[in-house]
């Protein structure tokens, strides 16, 4: 299915390009209700950024990674996500006293969607990476340098062994990662999205 | 033998099989459920790590711009609050307003006999809404408060200091509600809590332990206290005012 792009979609693009230009409406556009948000909700101005910061970087790595492509307006989307992000970390910091009632910006179904795939997608990375972080100090180091040296050659010189041993770690270490996500309770639960 | 399938996912991937392992793989593929979800998975964890590692230092390139960028649009709290709280409730022109008021009741009513609290108990409107937000117990409390409604204004406004305990004006009104329902012990503890520090209600907070001091008709008491409150405040000139008056 060919998705067509909402003209907020120059945020993405600019996330991207890392285009400070076009990056600093999306601060003066929307980041005012944002603060205001997070200061009602037992939080201050740097807890703000942190979420909007945390919240772009994903939105960054969504478009990256699966392409990601904005077809509602950005505001909403925008809002949403960050007012969630929020409210996770408050349960995280153990502060469930909430005051706060859902305002009534309108979500369209669209919207919701869109927010939703952000968040699942951002759910699956942190799995993958945790799980990342669980392997041998040698999986993580191979893993590594395969990821960012594109060629396996140069990986098996860098390492000091031989291409064919440094295929089969490779795969070898890819299996035990495949195995630690596919046994997590996370991976299960995201399976039922 | 399942080290084996990761070799043959990671040849699959990098399109080195044969054609006819190509068959027979995606054959597995759609007809061992296990198999094709240890595939899945490990196609995901390739691109998703492949994106990150790939990518890290444009995201810390990203990051430091968005640094810049939140820094320089999101203001700290010490500014937004002087901004903010004082001249939301404290703006010269509505204080001014205020107190000609009360000041003109004044004129009008007491020029015979003592003062009564009533005479100086024209309490500025609760406007915690200016600063932005649509909180239910905020204009729940506002518009108890300032349709004179005080128990309910006190239930409101207890819920909002259950959450911003260090919020003074909050705390102010508290006390206000409390004064006009008589129950003097709770007012008289927030007023001389708040009129001891150093926030900017300070000196309302002595002003009203003031008029909390006069409705008890304890004026030896109420005088004590007008006579703290300096020049430089806006409660000055009403003080000043009952001052005569006693």
């Amino acid at each position: 299915m060919i998705q067509k792009p909402h003209e907020d979609h120059i945020y993405i693009e600019a996330l991207l390009k890392n285009d400070s230009r076009v990056l600093s409406k999306i601060y003066e556009k929307f980041s005012h209700k944002i603060v205001s948000y997070v200061r009602n909700n037992n939080g201050n101005s740097d807890d703000a950024q942190d979420i909007i910061q945390e919240t772009l970087v994903t939105i960054y790595h969504q478009a990256k990674e699966k392409n990601f492509i904005l077809t509602c307006p950005f505001d909403a989307y925008f809002y949403l996500l960050c007012k969630r992000r929020w409210l996770n970390e408050l349960k995280k910091r153990g502060n469930n006293r909430v005051t706060i009632l859902d305002d009534t910006t309108s979500i369209t179904e669209e919207q919701e969607q869109q927010v939703e795939e952000t968040e699942i997608f951002e759910k699956q990375s942190q799995l993958f990476e945790s799980k990342f972080k669980e392997l041998g100090a040698k999986c993580q180091e191979l893993l590594k340098t395969t990821f960012k040296i594109k060629s396996m050659e140069k990986v098996a010189e860098i390492l000091g062994v031989t291409y064919g041993y440094a295929r089969k770690k490779k795969s070898q270490c890819m299996g035990k990662l495949t195995q630690l996500v596919k046994d997590s309770n996370e991976f299960h639960q995201l399976k039922a999205y | 033998m399942k080290e084996d399938y990761y070799i043959l996912f990671d040849n699959y991937l990098n399109k080195e099989l044969s054609a006819s392992e190509i068959i027979s793989f995606e054959e597995k593929l759609n007809t061992d459920a296990d198999f094709n979800q240890e595939f899945e998975i490990y196609k995901a964890l390739e691109t998703s790590l492949a994106s990150k590692f790939e990518n890290e230092e444009a995201e810390k390139e990203l990051k430091n711009t968005l640094s810049k960028l939140g820094s320089k649009y999101i203001k700290p709290e010490n500014s937004i609050k002087k901004k903010g709280k004082i001249i939301s409730l404290f703006s010269n022109k509505k204080f001014m307003v205020a107190a000609s008021i009360a000041l003109l009741i004044g004129f009008f009513l007491f020029n015979n006999g003592d003062p009564v609290y009533s005479d100086f108990s024209n309490h500025n409107a609760l406007e915690l809404v200016v600063r932005g937000d649509n909180n239910e117990a905020i204009i729940k409390a506002q518009d108890a408060f300032n349709s004179k409604n005080y128990k309910e204004a006190l239930q409101q406004l207890t819920v909002l200091s259950e959450t911003n305990s260090n919020d003074t004006e909050i705390e102010l009104y508290k006390g206000i509600c409390y004064l006009e329902l008589n129950v003097y012990v709770e007012s008289d503890v927030i007023f001389d809590a708040i009129s001891s520090g150093n926030s900017a209600f300070a000196n309302t907070a002595s002003w009203y332990k003031a008029l909390s001091m006069l409705k008890q008709e304890q004026f030896e008491a109420c005088k004590y206290v007008l006579k703290t409150i300096p020049e430089s405040a806006a409660e000055y000139k009403q003080a000043q005012k009952l001052l005569k008056k006693l």
